[in-house]
């Protein structure tokens, strides 16, 4: 068994089934809490990665900015020494309008990093181990992927213990 | 002379020995033939549209003929008023074109690059003397007129900006034919064809950089005034003031 | 004022998901009377392109007209969304949730619409790729200097942003029509969830990107009309080179666009029956904005005409009173009416700011910015320095089809989007709600 999981249909008794699969041992990293949206105020535990999280994201959109611009500056620059042509008495490198395309293309960078960021951290578009759709309707998932043999039992008995709990498994790949 | 306003890179290229072509036109002179406007024409392979074309603002005029009639009757005057591109040397159409199509050349003309030219209208929107025409069908002659072209301009095609070039063609025939014979290019040698025909010698066409050209003594009349020039687009073509009342 | 009891979390993903779920003839009546004008505009646009620019009104000395008008009240009307749910989200105000993504639908699609009149106007658009920089064979590149370049860039970042902005938060909603459909519809929505499964760290990350995102796309939206606005006040044409073109213009995109935003929810809130969703607080709120940018346009306006007045400058004033008291006046009142006085009513006095009243607002807006961009182009160009060269500009047909093509399109593209997407965010409409009850 790849998986076992619990579906909850609160926040106070997932609440419970975290609680108790910590009690049982498992670290906070290896427990999936899956919601339909996102729960502010219930933290189901707090490792302190949020704001490790946060600030990889924003750095990583920093960065991003840094590449847009770095990259704007060098085109404008290629662009308009490798052919010197004089329009409107302008200088031939103009900084004025050569800010503009460098703004944009910062914010493009960011928002591109951003977007990056996000689809590699948050792992979309990889195969799906463990999951149930009963989630969009409603209901909280707690489980673990690939627990350990020999405690499959505790962490049953973990999982089944608060109220309204219905416990699933799955074989996974 | 007064210096650029910006010192540039291609400007900074050894332009001692480039000419400066510029033109002059003595509004006293011009008696408002319009032999110019034809001479152009025919210079420029510059279609023409038809009347009712012409009435929805279609016609290429690369130089044109204004009229503006002064005083009220009796006492009424009509005046005449050359206009053709002012080849100015902050010119507002070349910063705005996006491919170029538009840009200055070393010796100080602003040229128009048909094919570079993706029809934005931007430059003329921007040129404050609507010396800037808009191809809106492909070019057409009525035969036997077709066979009338001048082989050393090319044709517009539909969707291209098209303007007045100094005639360009000339420039760089003359300046050729200047170097094949190795002499120094002589005021006079080279020409446009509106000054060309001009029957009453009103236009000059000359080299600004040198100072005893006709065009730079004329240039330098005091009654020379540059059109529109407060909007600061340097031109090059003077005007000089009537004089008669 | 105060709602009836909000929708549960199990009425909320039924009510939402019924368009995509249940298509009725009603849908494909709807979908056919909107592409009837797409396909005319399509076909004026091939008569154009074969027979050459003549077809059209313009000529010597107005060369952009219609098709300028409308890329720059498209551009505008682009602002309702990203820039408004950007801010929304950022002040993190509870009302914006059922309105976000409707908002940033706008944007998109009318950036899409507005992105395509520079090609319907130009010349030559199978060179339209000249623009972009790439290195051809003669190394070159285009005119950095040029605002249409800037204008490439800066709609293309937008446009690029917007699209982001809007598919980010869509990505759990799939999940959820993944999670309730059946068959090819499970497949699609499952490849289109990217195996979305909820996760505390999904959550996390995307909302951190939302935040990263509000934040980049507000400044880059307040450049887009900036920069649209320098199209004009770069070029030496009376009333045209104007140091408040920038912020005025910014106003006027983010106040046609409230506009456009509230008769798309009213629609909305008719068409798909989302009349427990789309409160009439919404429209209120959204209605007292639309107000406010009433003002600040009004005071643009004033600032304008009295800088230009006291200026007396010959060539300006000729185009002030071309728009004043000549020509142009009809149409000049029409805008002051439409964008000042009908809002200034209708909205600033309590009873009549009701969805109705927001809506008859809205309409005459749409309708007053489209006049104004259209007063900022024609009268400056036919009235520039040389008298001779005075003159004036009349649409043809082909413009005109090709105009109120658009207007169909945004309309088409919008039914199409609701069939496809929940038009209101499930999973953020839920968080609202439980955060609501967490509250009281």
């Amino acid at each position: 068994m790849s998986a076992i999981y619990g579906l909850y249909p609160d926040a106070a008794a997932a609440q419970a089934a975290v609680d108790g699969l910590r009690a049982a041992g498992v670290a906070g990293p290896d427990i999936t809490v899956l919601t339909s949206f996102p729960m502010d105020g219930c933290r189901f535990f707090d490792d302190g990665s949020d704001d490790r999280v946060r600030r990889r994201m924003w750095t990583m959109a920093g960065g991003g900015g840094l590449t847009g611009l770095t990259a704007a500056f060098a085109l404008s620059w290629v662009a308009e020494t490798s052919w010197p042509l004089s329009v409107g008495g302008l200088p031939v490198f103009a900084w004025w309008p050569n800010l503009i395309i460098m703004f944009e293309l910062t914010m493009l960078g960011a928002m591109l990093a951003t977007v990056v960021t996000l689809v590699v951290g948050a792992r979309l578009g990889r195969r799906v181990t463990l999951y149930d759709p009963e989630v969009s309707r409603g209901h909280i998932l707690v489980g673990i992927e690939r627990p350990d043999r020999d405690r499959i039992a505790a962490l049953t008995r973990a999982l089944a213990a608060p109220a309204g709990a219905r416990l699933g498994g799955n074989a996974g790949a | 002379m007064t210096p650029p306003l910006v010192t540039t890179s291609v400007q900074e290229e050894d332009t001692t020995e480039m000419p400066k072509w510029g033109m002059a036109v003595d509004l006293d002179a011009c008696t408002g033939c319009g032999a110019c406007v034809t001479a152009c024409h025919a210079e420029n392979n510059i279609s023409t549209v038809g009347a009712e074309q012409a009435a929805r603002g279609r016609a290429k005029h690369w130089i044109r003929v204004e009229r503006y009639w002064e005083g009220s009757f009796p006492d009424v005057r009509l005046r005449f008023q050359p206009v053709m591109c002012q080849q100015c040397d902050s010119a507002p159409c070349e910063p705005v074109c996006p491919t170029y199509a538009s840009h200055h050349t070393e010796d100080g003309l602003n040229a128009q690059v048909y094919n570079r030219c993706i029809g934005t209208r931007y430059c003329a929107n921007a040129c404050p003397y609507n010396t800037r025409f808009f191809d809106f069908f492909n070019p057409a002659w009525d035969k036997p007129l077709h066979l009338q072209l001048n082989p050393d301009v090319s044709l517009r095609e539909v969707g291209v900006m098209e303007k007045c070039t100094f005639c360009v063609q000339r420039i760089r025939a003359g300046t050729i034919a200047a170097k094949a014979d190795a002499r120094e290019l002589k005021d006079g040698d080279i020409t446009t064809a509106c000054v060309q025909t001009c029957p009453a010698h009103a236009l000059v066409f000359g080299d600004l950089s040198d100072p005893d050209s006709r065009v730079s003594q004329m240039a330098r009349a005091a009654r020379g005034t540059a059109l529109l020039g407060d909007l600061g687009t340097q031109p090059n073509v003077t005007y000089l003031q009537r004089q008669t009342p | 004022m105060t709602p009836a009891r909000p929708p549960s979390h199990e009425q909320m993903t039924a009510d939402l998901l019924r368009p995509l779920l249940r298509t009725t003839w009603r849908f494909f009546l709807l979908a056919a009377v909107c592409t009837a004008p797409v396909l005319a505009g399509l076909v004026a646009w091939a008569t154009q392109a074969y027979y050459g620019f003549g077809v059209t009104g313009l000529g010597w000395p107005v060369y952009w007209g219609f098709y300028i008008t409308s890329f720059v009240f498209w551009i505008g009307i682009s602002h309702a969304g990203t820039l408004i749910s950007a801010i929304l989200r950022l002040v993190d105000a509870g009302w914006r949730r059922p309105v976000t993504r409707c908002a940033e639908a706008i944007t998109a699609f009318s950036l899409i619409i507005g992105a395509m009149f520079p090609l319907i106007h130009l010349g030559r658009p199978w060179l339209a790729f000249w623009l972009a920089p790439y290195p051809s064979e003669r190394m070159l590149w285009p005119n950095f200097r040029s605002p249409l370049v800037w204008d490439f860039f800066a709609i293309n970042t937008y446009l690029t942003g917007s699209l982001l902005f809007l598919a980010l938060p869509m990505i759990p909603d799939f999940a959820t029509v993944r999670d309730n459909s059946t068959g090819v519809r499970r497949r699609i929505y499952g490849v289109l969830a990217l195996g979305w499964r909820g996760s505390s760290a999904q959550w996390h990350r995307l909302e951190t990107a939302m935040a990263i995102m509000a934040i980049a796309i507000v400044p880059v939206a307040v450049s887009v009309h900036t920069i649209v606005s320098f199209d004009f006040s770069m070029a030496p044409v009376p009333m045209w080179q104007s140091t408040i073109f920038g912020p005025y213009f910014v106003a006027g995109a983010i106040f046609s666009g409230i506009a456009g935003l509230i008769i798309a929810m009213a629609l909305l809130r008719r068409f798909l029956h989302l009349e427990a969703y789309l409160l009439p607080l919404h429209f209120d709120n959204l209605g007292r904005l639309l107000l406010v940018m009433s003002l600040l346009w009004a005071y643009f306006v004033f600032n304008e005409r009295l800088v230009t007045y006291y200026g007396n400058e010959p060539s300006d004033m000729a185009v002030f009173w071309r728009t004043q008291r000549l020509s142009f006046a009809p149409l000049y009142w029409t805008m002051v009416t439409c964008n000042f006085l009908v809002p200034l009513v209708l909205l600033g006095v309590r009873r009549f700011r009701t969805i109705s009243g927001c809506v008859t607002a809205s309409v005459a807006v749409v309708v007053g910015m489209w006049l104004e961009r259209f007063l900022i182009i024609v009268p400056s160009l036919g009235h520039k320095f040389l008298p001779y060269s005075h003159g004036s500009y009349r649409p043809t047909p082909i413009e005109i089809v090709i105009a109120f093509s658009t207007f169909a399109a945004m309309a088409l593209l919008y039914v199409l989007f609701t069939k496809l997407v929940p038009i209101i965010s499930i999973w953020e409409m839920k968080a609202g709600a439980t955060a609501d009850t967490v509250r009281s």
